[in-house]
């Protein structure tokens, strides 16, 4: 029996999750989700130790960590992943990563259907991924990457087959449009109030499917609280300018493009791998 | 050296070890302590430390509203005085402080000085436990206290805490004050303000006993400045480490802890989110009093802890690559901002004059360097505000002269002499610097001066600091160099004196960029 404590801040949704797991299935005793953009760092550690109270439950009593990796806001994803650092290395017990996209399309796992998350990159760009639902089962159809809403829309016209789609994610509220237009009636729109990760699917996200013994999916890192880091998917302003000044594209770190320079670490473990 | 109360390390296992032999007919083993050290929060174990090694020891283990003395010892030459009773007097108003209801321990029924100890501190017998010790097969006595929250048991524990005090201060030879006697806090302080992620261990605000810096500086080189996205990553990347490696040095648990202190302002926002929401996370998780430090007074403090003697009244100059401040401190806690820079820091400027001759990141040691060689009189350059009257800073003009000067020599074909310019921007800041600071001093007639932040590093500008101000007969203090640029210690310094304060941030603290000294 392990008590689970689950957070994501990667969207304006501050999401907190208590559960336990019995080496076989995942029981959720509890979950707060406050819309509080911008406002993370404020409202995450009190709503944890509000939901602790609320389930009768003691901090050190927690046995496990789970925190939402993104790709979403970059401050909002390193306030999760700083606390939940913070926790879990003062608690000395493990720390899980999710992808914050995967615990959104979670929310639709029971559907057999075409899930497509879009979540807001802002500067025009989307963090789009396409997962396949079927019997409570999830896989996502590839990797996390940032795109404009276009691209993502027409390749998902082109290349996701013929079926229904359902659509979420907060980047819907401003690119809603480009979707439906490119997939016409295949388009599901799901409600607004279902387009962020809830404590609850976090925690189902993160014990769930093959890698339910463990914990251990390809987000969720090996446990120590030092290793785990945000997928950002993009690299720095600064690194961004660098990169197209020297005429480098496409994927890779600076020092693949001929600089010789230190990185600056971005693609942390699990970014882009299917 | 005193006798005194602190918390107890793993350095000490060799003595608590041995007394414990010569204690005990069923004594604890090493590993057993060893274990309790590594507990975390739920345990509190000091030691009573003299300049002839450790006299006394006691542990106690908290669950929920409860809180059992686990062991307690004092060495056989030194009973009788009042040390016990110092040790039982820290772990209760330890409880008392967690909010502990009653306290419990057992005893053998034979150790009557014991039980006179103990029910002279609140204790009274409440069953037994049969068979307890192995060797004679003796019961346990228990004993409970009851409600610590209650009038009586507060007035008890005062009591009692007033002659732990007195017996250290006549075992210390009268030395030890009441402050000292007692108890030290130790701190672990946690520094993200900029692109150096830092933590140390304090101990009293006065013992560094760890501080670890990692520095981001090579991952912002190449872009001639601090980015702010590149450092808010590098923090969290580097943060569990940095700490874990602070505690490790130190040879402390979380559980020996008193509380965390944390930068929350000023600063870049997203590099301060990172530590601040950590140390959160981890105040969570242990229960440990969080409190809140001011990046500028962490460098004030820096002076007092490469030098207890200095003491406020004092002016301090805070000049780093994002701050240039001068301060008025008639105490410690009480923050006068004098003026401060109404464009660049001094270090900024210093950055940005390297990177126009070519020096590369970070400018300030590249220009200093190259300066020794310049003359600081080739080129006049304004000396901005200089007689304005107040004490602000304009540096950006600065900045712009130094351009123009560039510029038109390129223009009309003259070989531009590096050193000399060099030597004679540097001239320009330290000047209007030192005019400041000397005017300020005199003005609040303080005969001790501080200069603090990384441009305190400057070799310069100290020797012409001290010179103008030793002429007033000011002393100047500047911190060795680790002291100077960021780093925890500091913070933990000025962490120890708020949290002696009894100020705490709430857990829904925010990082504070623009948060004021005042």
């Amino acid at each position: 029996m392990t008590l689970v404590l689950a957070l994501d801040t990667a969207t304006e949704e501050c999401a907190v999750g208590l559960g336990e797991w019995d080496g076989a299935a995942m029981t959720v005793f509890g979950e707060t989700n406050l819309d509080v953009p911008r406002a993370a760092l404020t409202h995450l550690v009190p709503a944890i130790d509000r939901l602790l109270k609320d389930c009768g439950a003691r901090i050190d009593r927690v046995g496990a960590v789970v925190c939402g990796r993104g790709p979403g806001s970059f401050t909002g994803v390193r306030i999760g992943v700083a606390t939940a650092k913070g926790i879990a290395s003062g608690l000395a017990v493990p720390l899980y990563g999710v992808g914050t996209l995967d615990a959104i399309a979670r929310r639709f796992a029971d559907h057999d259907t075409l899930v497509g998350v879009v979540g807001d990159a802002m500067r025009k760009e989307v963090y789009p991924a396409l997962f396949r639902c079927r019997g409570g089962r999830l896989e996502r159809l590839g990797g996390y990457e940032v795109i404009p809403p276009e691209v993502a829309a027409a390749r998902w016209a082109r290349d996701a087959g013929t079926g229904p789609i359902l659509l979420a994610g907060n980047g819907l509220a401003k690119y809603a449009d480009v979707f439906t237009a490119a997939l016409g009636d295949r388009a599901r729109l799901t409600p607004r109030a279902d387009w962020t990760p809830t404590g609850t699917s976090l925690l189902l996200q993160a014990y769930a499917g093959a890698s339910a013994l463990s914990g251990a999916g390809p987000e969720a890192g090996d446990g120590d609280p030092a290793t785990l880091l945000p997928i950002y998917t993009r690299l720095s302003d600064a690194e961004e300018a660098e990169r197209s000044k020297c005429g480098a594209s496409g994927s890779g770190d600076p020092a693949a493009a001929g600089t010789d320079v230190p990185s600056s670490g971005v693609t942390g473990p699990g970014s882009g791998r299917p | 050296m005193t006798v005194a109360i602190r918390l107890m390390r793993p350095t000490d296992l060799d003595a608590v070890v041995a007394m414990e032999r010569a204690t005990f007919p069923t004594p604890w083993t090493r590993g057993i302590f060893k274990g309790e050290l590594l507990q975390g929060a739920s345990r509190r174990w000091v030691v009573v430390t003299s300049p002839g090694g450790i006299l006394g020891y006691a542990g106690t283990m908290q669950a929920g509203e409860e809180s059992h003395i686990m062991n307690l010892a004092v060495r056989a030459d030194s009973r009788g005085i009042g040390l016990g009773a110092a040790l039982l007097a820290d772990l209760m108003s330890d409880a008392q402080a967690r909010g502990v209801e009653r306290m419990t321990l057992e005893v053998r029924p034979s150790n009557a000085p014991a039980i006179a100890m103990y029910e002279d501190a609140g204790f009274h017998p409440a069953g037994e436990r049969p068979g307890y010790y192995s060797d004679t097969g003796e019961p346990a006595l228990i004993m409970w206290t009851d409600d610590l929250r209650s009038e009586t048991m507060g007035a008890r524990i005062g009591e009692l805490a007033q002659r732990g005090r007195r017996a250290l201060a006549e075992r210390s030879g009268g030395a030890a004050s009441s402050a000292d006697g007692v108890r030290r806090a130790l701190v672990l302080a946690i520094e993200s303000s900029c692109d150096e992620t830092a933590a140390a261990v304090v101990c009293g605000g006065r013992e560094v006993l760890s501080s670890v810096v990692a520095s981001q500086i090579d991952f912002h080189a190449r872009f001639g400045g601090v980015v702010p996205e590149i450092a808010s990553r590098k923090h969290t990347e580097a943060i569990v480490g940095v700490v874990d490696q602070a505690l490790g040095e130190a040879g402390v648990g979380l559980g020996d802890l008193d509380a965390i202190g944390v930068t929350h302002g000023p600063g870049l926002v997203g590099a301060l989110v990172v530590g601040v929401a950590y140390a959160k996370g981890l105040a969570l998780a242990t229960g440990l009093p969080l409190v809140g430090v001011n990046h500028l007074e962490g460098h004030l403090f820096a002076n007092n802890l490469a030098d207890p003697t200095v003491e406020p009244p004092l002016v301090a100059l805070i000049v780093s690559g994002g701050h240039t401040s001068l301060v008025h401190v008639p105490s410690w806690g009480t923050y006068h901002t004098l003026g401060s820079t109404l464009d660049d820091a001094a270090g900024e400027a210093f950055d940005k004059v390297a990177k126009l001759l070519g020096l590369g990141y970070p400018g300030g040691p590249a220009i200093s360097r190259l300066a020794k060689t310049g003359d600081p009189r080739a080129i006049a350059f304004p000396r901005a505000m200089i007689n304005s009257g107040d004490y602000d800073f304009s540096l950006s003009g600065l900045k712009t002269a130094v351009i123009t000067h560039v510029n038109r020599e390129r223009q009309v074909g003259r070989e531009i002499d590096a050193a000399d310019l060099a030597a004679s921007f540097q001239a320009a800041v330290i000047d209007v610097q030192v005019s400041k600071s000397v005017r300020a001093a005199q003005e609040f007639g303080v005969k001790t001066f501080c200069l603090a932040g990384g441009v305190a590093a400057n070799a310069a500008l100290r020797d012409a600091m001290r010179d103008a101000l030793a002429a007033r007969g000011v002393r100047l203090s500047v911190p060795p160099l680790e002291l100077c640029t960021d780093n925890a210690a500091m913070i933990g310094a000025a962490a120890n004196f708020r949290f002696m304060r009894g100020e705490r941030l709430g857990l829904d603290a925010e990082a504070v960029p623009d948060l004021p000294l005042e």
